[in-house]
């Protein structure tokens, strides 16, 4: 095909559709999750996900920093994660788990794959997979813009970052903020710049989000953090919810999916599809 | 300071605190973690403030010992200052050497003032004063008691004391990771009155203690603060009839995880006993702490008993009372001397 280039940087729909298809999304380990989000969380796009308190946000963003990185052969990116963390809740021992379930499965895919008795190819261990999480603690706002400036020239430097998760873009952005102007311009400036780094290196931004009530009309109704020019700051948004005693993931907004609705558990593996029995452990 | 240099080596797992038991060690992966904020929610009576204190104690252990080797700071806004419950309890840690002299302890009145503290007390966490163990624990026992009064419920004020929850926790949470500090901080539950679909928060639908349907206080925003929300909860279990037709009863106490990046949603019984707080691990069937099941003794309702029992549980007080009003004597004119 003959391309005919009038503006720098113009593309044809058809360019761009066939780019789409050759760009791969990042499982999150829940069928059923991966099938309403049209095979997982998609590179080339910013992802919100927002959720209450202990719903599984930050058990998303350590499941998609393993996930990142589940080889090529195996369907996966073979990718490496910036990790940036503003509130604390990344445990390693947790990120170790998930890993170590993780290689797991990825063993047991290899041994279906492969009837002819070879070895097993897998020769990752849990801690090849916390190498490959570039993790940034910011503890304030001037922090967390300063690190997501400097992304751009971070991953230029290390190429194979294929998901930036910022949990959670929020924390910082709700204390001391008396001029909201300057607040929707600053994260729209970061929005902005998140976007851009998604494009130029095809990357998976995932921003998690916390839910507050919000007052209208009289009621108080429970609704993502940081307001309405916010909420078009992303390409896609997903809601965590409980419903009854499962949890579900709501896709709220995206261009290119139907929304539609899936349970997904958070298990000692990490995130899996739902089992409806009940999970509650008696420990002791 | 330069973005890059908050890039961090992955830890290989955060440090923890051991909660001074075995079976409740086990329960919680090892311990209260370093580097993070842990609620504990309970309506009163349950043992909040009895596991604050306990773990004052244990900061103190040596690392090899599941300890922290660190002296802590117990910020308090409930008052008195539990200082006789506080001996009491060290004096079964017997190992310690000057227990009570690696603790800091300061009142708070209110929001304002913690947040005055926390800055200055940067210096405190940098460096301990004299050849003490550093602070690697922070207590505030309840922080729901910093906002007791003076907020109102109107939309202004709620906005108002949701940025200083921000504000608090923000800097709770720069403090801990950058001296390794591990944050303990206290919270009451309040009833909750709507029958109708309430807001969920973490693995439970409704959190029961003592027959009612509670949750915690401060609302949504501060959940988003904490890292690890504990619950703990009592129930109330008749165990028979006395002759005198008083119902007989003793007290279960449970804590469970509400929500937690490292825990699963587990819950675990526990006793308060004289010597403090103790996971009973009824699996193996046997009670952790060293006299047999003391909370079975104690939690008998006053009037369920015999008058003579009473009269012996009183003097047996009475008698501990005098002693550790003794002990206060002796080291108040040690230190006088």
């Amino acid at each position: 095909m003959v391309h005919y280039v009038f503006l720098l940087g113009a593309q044809s729909a058809w360019d761009m559709l066939h780019e789409e298809k050759s760009c791969k999304s990042i499982t999150t380990s829940c069928s059923d999750l991966d099938e309403i989000l049209g095979g997982g969380i998609n590179c080339k796009e910013v992802t919100e996900i927002g959720g209450v308190p202990g719903i599984g946000k930050t058990q998303m963003g350590i499941q998609l920093a393993i996930n990142v990185q589940i080889p090529a052969q195996y369907g996966g990116l073979g990718g490496k994660a910036v990790y940036i963390d503003t509130e604390g809740s990344f445990m390693v021992e947790r990120a170790l788990q998930i890993a170590e379930a993780c290689i797991e499965d990825l063993r047991e895919y290899d041994s279906f794959l492969r009837k002819d008795g070879k070895p097993c190819q897998i020769n990752k261990q849990p801690n090849d997979f916390l190498a490959n999480i570039f993790y940034f603690r910011v503890c304030s706002y001037t922090e967390q813009i300063a690190v997501v400036n400097y992304l751009e020239k971070f991953i230029s430097e290390h190429e194979d970052v294929k998901v930036v998760i910022i949990d959670s873009i929020t924390f910082h952005f709700r204390q001391d903020f008396d001029n909201m102007a300057l607040r929707t311009r600053l994260l729209g400036g970061m929005a902005l710049k998140l976007m851009k780094l998604a494009n130029k290196f095809s990357l998976a931004v995932v921003l998690l989000n916390q839910v507050t009530t919000k007052y209208s009309e009289g009621s108080f109704q429970l609704t993502l953090a940081l307001g309405d020019s916010w909420s078009h700051a992303c390409t896609n948004r997903i809601i965590l919810y409980w419903n009854g005693n499962e949890r579900y993931a709501y896709i709220d907004k995206s261009p290119s999916l139907q929304s539609a609705s899936s349970p997904y558990s958070v298990t000692a593996k990490g995130i899996r599809n739902s089992v409806s029995n009940c999970k509650r452990v008696k420990m002791m | 300071m330069k973005p890059e240099d908050l890039l961090q080596p992955l830890p290989i797992r955060a440090p923890k605190c051991s909660i001074g038991c075995p079976v409740l060690d086990r329960f919680l992966a090892g311990g209260i973690p370093c580097n993070s904020i842990t609620e504990i929610v309970a309506e009163s009576g349950c043992g909040k403030t009895q596991i604050s204190l306990q773990l004052l104690l244990s900061a103190q252990y040596p690392t090899s010992a599941g300890g922290l080797s660190a002296s802590s700071l117990y910020l308090h806004s409930e008052f008195p200052f539990p200082f006789r419950r506080l001996h009491q309890l060290s004096l079964a840690h017997s190992v310690l050497e000057n227990p009570l002299d690696n603790i800091f302890v300061c009142p708070l009145k209110d929001a304002d003032d913690l947040l005055d503290l926390l800055p200055r007390i940067d210096s405190l966490l940098a460096k301990p004063p004299r050849a003490l163990f550093p602070i690697k624990l922070i207590v505030i026992d309840s922080i729901a008691a910093l906002f007791r009064s003076e907020f109102d419920n109107n939309p202004s004020d709620l906005k108002r004391r949701s940025s200083l929850f921000f504000k608090i926790s923000s800097k709770l949470k720069a403090q801990a990771m950058q001296f390794g500090v591990a944050v303990v901080v206290t919270n009451q539950v309040v009833d909750s009155m709507d029958s109708s679909e309430g807001l969920r928060i973490g693995n439970m639908r409704w959190l029961y203690s003592s027959g009612r349907k509670v949750c915690a206080a401060l609302g949504l925003s501060w959940a988003n603060c904490v890292n690890t929300r504990l619950f703990l909860s009592r129930t109330e279990e008749k165990v028979g009839d006395e002759d005198g037709g008083f119902p007989l009863t003793r007290t279960r106490r449970f804590i469970s995880v509400v929500f937690s990046p490292h825990l699963p949603n587990s819950f675990c019984e526990y006793v308060v006993a004289r010597e403090g707080v103790f996971g009973v691990d009824r699996s193996q069937g046997f009670c952790q702490t060293e006299n047999d099941e003391p909370e079975f003794q104690r939690s008998f309702i006053v009037f369920g008993m015999k008058l003579r029992q009473v009269y012996t549980f009183i003097q047996q007080d009475l008698h501990n009372l005098c002693q550790s009003i003794v002990g206060d004597l002796i080291n108040y004119s040690k230190n006088s001397l």
